[in-house]
């Protein structure tokens, strides 16, 4: 099962973003989709939306742009001393190993959370890890081999990173190296009796690909990041800001502010050549109120901002923007009605449609589910097949760092099997071409598209980064939410529903159980016959993604993006996913969970704020 | 019991001791910015609005509240080889409340429903780091609404349950027992935490003694240094502060023996404040003792399965009593809903039903005393002023010449003891506090020198016609030592292979034989025996061995299973000491070890 918890960015204040932190970046008009034809109705006799010309701003850091063999931390020598020195002794050990990766992590990170105006967490973590990587046995087949029996498979699966000493002393970094290598070429032997095992005992597929592909040795040196911030300043403005957005007039019982910074450079070496050094600083702005309705459910509104540095986050006039939005929004909620199950046309805005194609599409064009025996292998025979409207093209690019100016969250250079990032075709005009790809490789893909990503501890898999929906067919909004009502007067509808804002969701992959997704929308709107809309709550989207793709009718431009977090098996790694407003002529809506122990028994307490106003 | 926080520290705690005998050194300290008096007031405010309206119709009523304030500041380090692994320095402020519906004979608490552990009449969240009295009565009043409907719940499940019959159906035993209020407010002052910087370059500098020793998988030296600042309130008018303080230091070194046995040896310290711990020159020593010990652990045997005298020295003897006696000192009755005979076990409560009887030889007493926290030069960590439920500690003589007098108590009562001694300090699943040993004292009047006792053992031996006895120096302690190489297919051949309830192995162990010989061995897992075992003691050494630690109810395998993260001073569980002298036991059985054999290093350390 994968999961996002995807929090949408705003627009409006992350249009700010400059890329002065980046050594070098290429802007690029992004893939123009050839043209199509005017006036074009579908099979089913619905007017297509018209073709109109790409409009998306990319900008693209090559991965290799600002490669600075002077910035070279001794660390990566000492890597590659320990690394040699065990591969030369493995690959002549009685059960060899072929494979050894070492990933060293810095990682600083800031967080400053404030509920109500006051400061509960001010934190600033330094931390270093080390991750080995033992592959034992031969490419054809490994250690990693998934095991029949799913107990023992879960079993035998480590979660571990191990201590590893700050500073760069010789002695020191390199016993841990050894340590830890020692700790997973035994494991890893271990494992790999199991595998031989189970393989003999129930029996091997004749026709799987390898386990692990063989790529090209990169070498990159990228500058580390440090962090620059004025915490005191930082300190104020989120407790201000907690303060500023709890307010009498509002139904919030909690307004929380929150901003977070992160300083990463991982130092990779693997015993096939490459040696990466790369860096990422991470800024994140986060506003959030919640209220419980009276019926008990708990209602929250979030709205976040990612960036490439502090400086990039939002002004305080714009994070007054983002206030007033939650509030807005949170106050029409509480008072709007829990939603009927539905069954009828919809549209999914941008930000909405991006998390929609992450959880219902994203997920199951990740290469390695295709491989599993236990994966639903929802397109694994689909590549050449029609899977949506020809006029919709989907790819994952990493090189991506803004789209129409807004970061995006799902960029890097190297994945983190030390494969360069590149663009993974997914769609071309509605036909499916390929998968996004670690170094598992599957039938007729037999190399990496640079997706591998993981939490480091954790093996990695295939990973979607920069998901883009791109159409070259759209309508204004306006005439999107006309074609809505035509489409619910032709289905004999009362209403069709309006999605804007979605947290998150889960998709099941796994043939182990039913194949669906579930997507949890915060912004859900009935919208009647006669152009009236509705708020309501309590709303989850479900359904089955072949179903769900091949329903969608029309889009709409702009493409918008949602930024967030998105773990699954290999943990969490940050992602995005763009994509214009789309209308589906059928989407399942149904009444989320909620417990039912109403609202608070008393009211709130009275009492002064700071400022020795009432509240 | 849940947290907004998700940091043990803050619902583990208890507090030192405090004013008259703490060995306040130079530093007198500061009063807290965050909790201050308008604070304390703001969760009175609320408690007092909601023990007039705090009511749903149709549902029980509340008819006790409290509130635990807790501040916690924490700076840990670990390095190794003469760099620092980890450095931390924390500061959190966290409100509980706890509400109690129903009356004193029958409420909610003490009942753990298995389908909802949470579901325990207990909510807590964080609090400003800085004093903002709104803020805190929003918190008392959203913690009091959502701790009062747990309540609801959990009362209505427990009478459900006990009128089908669970734990023996409904009886005259009440729920909670009433406690005399008790106001003390005045601010508690103690020195300010040693700093990360200066903590991370000594433990830095400590630990380049082990760079190039080449027995040496895995070493390292790590330094706490702890702050708690608590205040607890309830509706019977209890207001009071309290203040504790720690610091600490340990060391560990691990190896492999030359058939792949895992080997493992730790040192550990604590004390008020850093200047309460060894020297520098000690801990080297110590360090050195420590490899010295592992070089010869390597090639020392691995023991035979054995039974016969044992005789616990050292750190060992307090441990055996913190593994065996001292955990089952509690007099309060597992909540109702607990496997007395699973889970259950891990709480102790052997001597329940022997209160009045003779548990163990007539020349040794047991006396439990959290209101000390010094015993000649040295500090004793479990000590503390006010218990969790804000009942002032309490001296307990528990064993009286051998006599199970009484039992350590919270306010939750049992058959034979209604009311709390002031030990409420383990917290315990269904909303209540364990009458928990603090500073466990055992006291002989049959003492022997060292060489005495070895004679006696030796005496013991031959009598039995045995071709050696069995002398432990030191007992494991997992949250410290857990080595990460272990998988969880590991962990549950480990499940099934040891006893989950035993002490953990010894790491220091010899043979004495009768020419006086002694002969280091290894693979010495002691069989969990039953506390009547201790009736069985032959005699104790003349020297008090005191040893401070963390007690947490966690089972030793637990521990093992949650290994030690980022290698810090552990924080899970609460300060407690043993102070005891060496014990000699009449007969033990001991199981032969192989367990943590792993193939050695293919290649040499770098």
């Amino acid at each position: 099962m994968a999961q996002t918890s995807a929090r949408p960015a705003l627009l409006a204040a992350a249009a700010m973003l400059a890329l002065a932190a980046c050594p070098r970046s290429d802007t690029s008009p992004g893939p123009q989709p050839p043209n199509g034809g005017d006036g074009d109705a579908s099979e089913d006799g619905r007017i297509l939306p018209p073709p109109i010309p790409a409009a998306v701003k990319l900008q693209r850091i090559k991965p290799l742009a600002g490669h600075d063999p002077s910035a070279r931390s001794p660390l990566l020598d000492h890597m590659l001393a320990e690394n040699k020195r065990w591969a030369t002794s493995l690959a002549s050990a009685p059960v060899p190993a072929y494979f050894i990766g070492y990933l060293i992590q810095d990682e600083r990170t800031v967080v400053i959370d404030a509920t109500d105006g006051g400061v509960i967490n001010n934190a600033d973590i330094e931390d270093r890890s080390v991750d080995v990587e033992v592959r034992v046995g031969s490419p054809e087949l490994d250690n990693l081999r998934t095991l029949h029996n799913a107990e023992l498979e879960a079993l035998t699966s480590l979660q571990r990173v191990g201590a590893m000493p700050f500073g760069t002393d010789r002695e020191a970094i390199a016993h841990h190296l050894w340590l830890e290598t020692d700790r997973r070429y035994r494991e890893a032997a271990a494992r790999y009796a199991l595998v031989v095992n189970d393989q003999q005992t129930n029996g091997s597929q004749t026709d799987r690909p390898p386990d692990f592909s063989h790529e090209k040795a990169e070498v990159f040196i990228g500058k580390p990041a440090s962090l620059s911030i004025d915490k005191a300043k930082w300190l104020e403005r989120i407790r201000s800001c907690s303060e500023r957005g709890h307010s009498p007039a509002n139904k919030a019982t909690r307004t929380s502010c929150r901003v977070q910074f992160e300083a990463t450079t991982n130092y990779y070496v693997n015993s096939e050549g490459s040696q990466i050094q790369r860096s990422r600083v991470n800024a994140r702005l986060i506003v959030s109120v919640g209220v419980k309705a009276d019926d008990g459910q708990s209602l929250v509104r979030v709205e976040q901002v990612f960036a490439n540095s502090p400086e990039e986050l939002p002004t305080d006039a714009e994070i007054d923007k983002m206030l007033a939005l939650v509030n807005k929004d949170l106050n029409a909620l509480h008072a709007a009605p829990v939603v009927d199950p539905y069954v009828g046309p919809a549209i999914l805005e941008g930000r909405a449609a991006a998390v929609f194609f992450h959880e219902v599409f994203g997920h199951r064009v990740e290469g390695h589910r295709q491989k599993e025996e236990t994966s639903g292998q929802t397109f694994s025979s689909k590549v050449g097949t029609k899977i949506m409207p020809e006029w919709l093209t989907v790819y994952d690019d990493p090189t991506i760092i803004a789209l129409n100016q807004v970061t995006l969250n799902g960029f890097y250079r190297f994945d983190d099997e030390g494969v360069r990032a590149q663009r993974a075709e997914l769609v071309t005009d509605g036909v499916l071409k390929g998968f996004v790809q670690g170094r598992d490789p599957i039938k007729k893909f037999p190399k990496s598209n640079g997706h591998g990503r993981k939490e480091p501890g954790l093996n990695a898999v295939s990973r979607q980064g920069n998901l883009m929906v791109e159409t070259r067919r759209s309508v204004t909004k306006a005439e999107l939410r006309q074609q809505l009502i035509a489409e619910v007067k032709r289905q004999g509808k009362e209403y069709g529903m309006l999605f804007t804002d979605i947290t998150g969701g889960f998709t099941n992959t796994s043939r182990l159980g039913s194949q669906s997704f579930e997507v949890t929308p915060v912004m859900a709107y009935r919208i009647y016959k006669d152009g009236r809309e509705e708020l309501v709550r309590g709303v989850d989207i479900v359904g089955t993604p072949l179903t769900a793709l091949g329903s969608i009718i029309s889009a709409a431009r702009p493409i918008e993006t949602f930024n967030g977090m998105c773990g699954a098996e290999s943990g969490w790694v940050p992602v995005s996913a763009s994509a214009p407003s789309l209308l589906l002529s059928s989407l399942e809506v149904e009444r989320s969970f909620s417990p039912n122990d109403g609202g608070p028994t008393l009211d709130a307490p009275s009492v002064t704020n700071r400022s020795g106003g009432a509240r | 019991m849940k947290t907004s926080l998700g940091i043990a520290l803050a619902t583990c705690a208890s507090l030192a001791s405090t004013a008259a005998a703490a060995p306040v050194k130079a530093d007198p300290g500061t009063k807290s910015k965050a909790v201050t008096k308008p604070i304390v007031d703001a969760v009175v405010a609320e408690m007092e609005r909601s023990q007039r309206e705090l009511r749903i119709p149709g549902a029980p009523k509340p008819y006790f509240f409290a509130y635990k304030l807790t501040e916690v500041e924490v700076n840990d380090v670990a390095a190794s080889l003469g760099a620092l692994t980890g450095e931390r320095d924390r500061h959190f402020v966290n409100l509980e409340a706890h509400v109690h519906v129903g009356d004193y004979t029958m409420d909610n608490s003490n009942f753990v429903d298995g389908r909802n552990e949470n579901m325990d009449g207990v909510v807590s969240m964080s609090l400003p780091l800085e004093a903002t009295p709104s803020l805190a009565r929003r918190a008392a009043w959203r913690t009091t609404d959502a701790a009062y409907k747990e309540a609801i719940a959990q009362i209505r499940t427990k009478q459900a349950q006990l009128k089908k019959g669970a734990a023996g159906g409904v009886t005259k035993i009440g729920s909670y027992s009433k406690s005399e209020p008790v106001v003390s407010l005045e601010p508690v002052l103690v020195p300010e935490l040693e700093g990360t910087d200066h903590l991370g370059e000594r433990a830095a500098k400590l630990s380049e003694f082990f760079r190039g020793k080449k027995n040496v998988r895995t070493s390292r030296v790590a330094f706490t240094s702890f702050l708690e600042r608590r205040w607890l309130i309830n509706s019977e008018g209890t207001r009071v502060h309290d203040t504790r303080r720690v610091s600490g230091v340990l060391i560990t070194v691990s190896g492999q023996a030359a058939d792949g046995q895992e080997l493992n040896l730790y040192y550990s310290r604590y004390g008020m404040v850093e200047a309460d711990l060894p020297s520098n020159k000690e801990l080297l020593a110590e360090s050195k003792r420590l490899v010295e010990t592992l070089d010869k652990l390597r090639k020392a045997p691995v023991i035979n399965d054995y039974a016969g005298p044992v005789l616990f020295e050292g750190d060992a003897a307090a441990d055996i009593v913190r593994y065996s006696l001292a955990r089952n000192l509690s007099g309060t009755p597992l909540p109702v809903g607990i496997d007395p005979n699973g889970e259950g076990k891990r709480f102790g409560g052997s001597l329940l039903k022997k209160l009045g009887l003779s548990v163990l030889p007539r020349w040794l007493d047991v006396v439990d005393d959290p209101t000390s926290n010094e015993l000649g030069k040295r500090s004793l960590i479990g000590g503390f002023k006010i218990d969790d439920e804000g009942v002032p500690s309490q001296r307990i003589q528990v064993i009286d010449n051998g006599r199970l007098e009484k039992l350590l108590m919270s306010r939750t009562p049992s058959a034979k003891i209604a009311r709390s001694n002031g030990h409420a300090r383990l917290s315990m699943p269904g909303g209540v506090y364990r009458g928990s040993p603090t500073n466990t004292i055992v006291t002989s009047r049959k003492k022997l020198s060292p060489r005495a006792l070895e004679r006696r053992l030796i005496a013991e031996v031959k009598a039995a016609g045995r071709p050696y006895g069995l002398i432990i120096s030191q007992i494991d302690d997992p949250a410290i030592t857990a080595q990460p190489e272990i998988n969880r297919l590991e962990l549950i051949r480990l499940w099934r292979a040891v006893s989950s309830d035993g002490p953990p192995p010894a790491l220091v162990a010899y043979r004495l034989y009768p020419d006086g010989r002694r002969e280091l061995v290894r693979g010495v897992l002691v069989d969990p025996f039953e506390v009547s075992a201790w009736k069985g003691l032959i005699a104790t050494g003349r020297t008090n061995r005191i040893k401070n630690f963390l007690a947490s109810t966690d089972t030793p395998l637990l521990a093992r299973a949650r290994g030690v993260g980022s290698g810090f001073v552990p924080s899970e569980g609460v300060e407690s000491a043993v102070i005891t002298p060496d014990l000699l036991f009449g007969e033990l059985s001991v199981s032969r070890s192989t367990l943590g054999r792993r193939p050695a290093p293919l290649i040499p350390k770098p």
